[in-house]
């Protein structure tokens, strides 16, 4: 590369990439993060479950309140609390700006 | 404490909350059940009493596709073991 002439002021050049962002965080981040929420919670069996997150503990156990049990995009059921026994899980995603 | 969390830390609280209550119990193999709750444990293995099992029967043979037909049994005292749990739901409390 010829250093003799100044290159020309790079217009606008675009800014350096930003720094990490806060949602970077572990899966249990996530989770502390999604207590209180409203969620979906799929089971391995394609059902869905839509309700508030009240907790969860190590086995993915996890108890919702206002809780609808939705199949193939239809309310099956309404349950004011569940629990969901945990190996049934396959994932919880969050239903509202965490 | 968040008025709506009613004292639950853990999942299993709501369970230890329904002990004496009528509980809706979803099995695997398109079971549901309801019962007294008498006991559980950290399988989630139930003891239930005053028990009424509901069997969803799809008849994909004869029948066109959505026909569910439903089975219903009593039994007075019943144990279930803790992995063919999907979901537990206590009797609402307003």
């Amino acid at each position: 590369m010829d250093e003799t002439t100044p290159p020309p002021p790079p217009e606008e050049h675009s800014p350096p990439p930003p720094p990490p962002q806060s949602h970077t965080g572990s899966p249990t981040d996530f989770l502390k993060g999604v207590v209180g929420k409203r969620v979906i919670v799929r089971l391995t069996s394609g059902v869905d479950y839509q309700g508030i997150l009240s907790c969860l503990d190590g086995y993915m156990n996890i108890a919702l309140e206002q809780t609808e049990e939705h199949v193939n995009g239809a309310i099956t059921n309404r349950y004011g609390d569940a629990f969901i026994r945990g190996n049934n899980v396959l994932y919880i995603s969050a239903a509202e700006t965490i | 404490m968040d008025p709506s969390a009613t004292g639950i830390q853990e999942p299993f609280d709501l369970i230890r909350l329904s002990l004496s209550e009528r509980v809706f119990v979803k099995l695997r193999g398109d079971r549901e059940v309801t019962g007294i709750l008498h006991a559980y444990d950290g399988h989630m293995n139930l003891i239930l009493s005053d028990v009424e099992e509901t069997i969803m029967i799809v008849d994909t043979e004869n029948a066109p596709d959505g026909t569910v037909n439903v089975a219903k049994r009593k039994m007075e005292m019943l144990f279930v073991r803790g992995d063919g749990v999907i979901l537990v739901s206590p009797p609402s409390r307003a």
